[in-house]
């Protein structure tokens, strides 16, 4: 057992955290406030072989493992939550699936320019009526001729508004639930699907969401993702991975918020004394590392396992499990080491407080990575 | 084919030192190591030499043996192949030796015509490395370069030099040495693919018996200790009449005279 990342590894998080100190961290306040998208760094994400990280060369990926692409997330979202979240739905909703199941032809038609950056994926699951409950999604893909033809309407769906290509999941076969439902590819051209307005979220404001509305959206024969029915399969495997990258954003929103916090409490003199010398911050401080030094560790190992090549499921859902938690908790505590001047907009532990959230929601809320957890060892 | 030569110093970053403050000592436990910055720049100028006039580009460093990490790190920045001078004796070393090293290696084993070097490493910054190896190599200098050219078929450069009192234009006939300041260039940053490919890279590793031992020490280190600062923690008012008391206050603690 060894707990030393290799030269690579290291390297490369050098090289984010220069890339985050250069582009990034200086325009996360702007892409919170405003909010606004920020192409220009997801461009230059691509020019560092960052948009497919775990992906084979050959399909335009750098063949690195997942924990480097873990920390790549890690770091990203240390300087913007935002960024970290669409590379993220890039990675690891869009492309997984394709990578996973799709056919040669699909991998080099669409897995090539998503891994070189050339377009943005989106991964289109959720309802207005299906969250956590998938099989209940009323959106339907009806066989006609040498097309599908699909239609309902896809809710809180990250990339939307920017994707060049979505993953849709509809139901082929309405009275088999669960086992009714298949994934398609479906090309931002197409006619009949159109992505809606920009949801105004409370964090994560850089990353564009929105509701995607399919009306006779019709694809050719050959889009189909898999086979018809395999949709709940490939969201499940797809999610069992996001899972990761979400606990690395996580990671990285708690990173930053004790970063902050012991910069601030070093340098804010209250009785004539840093509050760093008082022992009720150190003891905050204290708490604030070991939990975040905790989540690092079942985050890197879950994505260990997955680069081993071993069941990734539960370490997957601890790593999720602890690491949102833990940025919940420790951007909250962030804000109580700042006191007032925490509670103001434009202040990174304020955005941050507000960016953690989300990690305990999406791509399965802390209740489901507790079921996923207890169904493994309850086994 | 032009062939560059980039040196560089594998340093402590200083953002990871911490100081024990009761007794100055510096804390380097937990210090990670980096290529030093201007020599970055360095490097950087030698690959955009190899884009412009596809110049093959050698990174050859002296350091302690177990220093090895620089290599990846150097070669994943672009450079062709490293040269690694290594001992486990070479930590801290002075400047004179460092450039014995480096005038050995470079004069019995490395093909060039440039040699690019920073100006000076981020832990010493002595300045003596660049200008004494072009001395022992006996070729042309031009240190603070912020702007380099290279003649195509005349086989020099065109140096611009920042000087304290202007820019200084010198044409420096190859083989030569440049020392260069940070502004000549901005480095990149590796991508990931460069990062993966460093690993495949030819190393070439020089030991001291190779290059036919080295020189006698010139500088001893008696001890470090972290800079204090006290404060005098005095506070004076905004208004004219202040001046006068200011005014005694920096002539009490001679800080003017």
């Amino acid at each position: 057992m060894h707990f030393k990342l290799t030269e690579e590894q290291e390297l490369v998080r050098a090289g984010v955290r220069e890339f985050c100190q250069k582009y990034v961290e200086p325009i996360a306040e702007e892409v919170d406030m405003e909010p606004r998208f920020p192409m220009e760094n997801i461009k230059r994400l691509a020019e560092q072989d960052w948009c497919g990280i775990p992906y084979p060369t050959q399909y335009g990926g750098a063949g690195a493992d997942y924990l480097t692409y873990t920390i790549v997330l890690e770091e990203l979202s240390r300087a913007c939550a935002a960024t970290g979240f669409t590379l993220e739905c890039q990675t690891s909703l869009a492309s997984f699936p394709l990578f996973k199941f799709g056919t040669e032809e699909q991998k080099q038609k669409w897995l090539t320019p998503l891994c070189k950056g050339q377009i943005l994926g989106s991964f289109a699951l959720t309802e207005p009526g299906a969250g956590t409950d998938v099989a209940a999604g009323s959106t339907t893909a009806v066989l006609d001729g040498d097309s599908y033809v699909l239609n309902g309407t896809k809710m809180f769906i990250s990339n939307a508004p920017v994707a060049g290509v979505f993953i849709i999941f509809a139901s082929t076969d309405k009275s088999k639930g669960a086992k009714g439902l298949s994934a398609f590819i479906v090309p931002a051209d197409t006619p009949g699907i159109k992505p809606g307005e920009h949801l105004n979220k409370m964090g994560i404001r850089g990353a564009l969401t929105s509701e995607v509305v399919l009306k006779n959206c019709r694809i050719p024969k050959g889009n189909l993702l898999g086979g018809e029915g395999q949709g709940f399969k490939i969201a499940m495997m797809t999610l069992d991975g996001g899972r990761i990258g979400i606990a690395a954003q996580a990671l990285g929103i708690a990173q930053a918020a004790l970063d902050e916090s012991i910069h601030y409490s070093k340098e804010r003199v209250q009785f004539g004394k840093p509050i760093s010398s008082f022992q009720a911050i150190q003891w905050m401080l204290a708490d604030m590392a070991t939990e975040v030094e905790a989540s690092r560790f079942l985050t890197y190992h879950a994505a260990w396992c997955y680069d081993q090549g071993l069941p990734y499921s539960k370490e997957a859902a601890m790593a999720k499990l602890h690491a949102a938690e833990t940025a919940a908790r420790q951007t909250n505590r962030a804000i109580q080491i700042h006191g007032g001047i925490g509670f103001i907009k434009g202040h990174k532990v304020e955005r941050l407080y507000r960016d953690a959230k989300i990690t305990e929601i999406y791509e399965g809320t802390s209740e489901v990575m507790r079921m996923v957890i207890s169904g493994s060892i309850l086994r | 084919m032009l062939k560059v030569i980039a040196c560089f110093k594998w340093v402590i970053d200083e953002a990871d030192i911490r100081v024990d403050a009761p007794n100055r000592k510096l804390l380097l436990d937990r210090a990670a190591f980096k290529i030093s910055p201007y020599d970055r720049n360095a490097v950087e100028e030698a690959m955009r030499l190899q884009e412009q006039h596809g110049a093959s580009v050698t990174a050859v460093t002296v350091a302690p043996a177990s220093a090895k990490n620089c290599l990846k790190d150097v070669l994943s920045r672009g450079p062709d192949r490293a040269v690694f001078v290594n001992d486990p004796s070479f930590a801290d070393l002075d400047p004179a030796r460092t450039t014995g090293l480096l005038a050995a290696a470079i004069g019995s084993f490395v093909e060039f015509d440039l040699i690019l070097c920073g100006e000076g490493s981020s832990d010493l910054y002595a300045q003596q490395v660049g200008p004494a190896l072009a001395e022992k190599l006996g070729i042309a200098c031009a240190t603070y370069v912020n702007k380099l050219t290279y003649v195509e078929g005349e086989n020099r450069v065109i140096a611009e030099r920042k000087l304290e009192e202007g820019i200084e234009v010198v044409s420096v006939p190859l083989p030569g040495l440049i020392t260069v300041l940070p502004d000549i260039n901005t480095p990149r940053i590796p991508s990931l693919k460069q990062v993966l490919g460093a690993a495949k890279k030819p190393v070439e590793q020089l030991t001291p018996e190779r290059l036919g031992g080295m020189q006698a020490e010139r500088l001893k280190t008696m001890g470090v200790v972290a800079a204090t600062m006290e404060r005098k923690r005095l506070r004076f008012g905004a208004g004219a009449e202040e001046i006068r008391s200011v005014v005694d206050a920096l002539l009490k603690e001679s800080a003017i005279g």
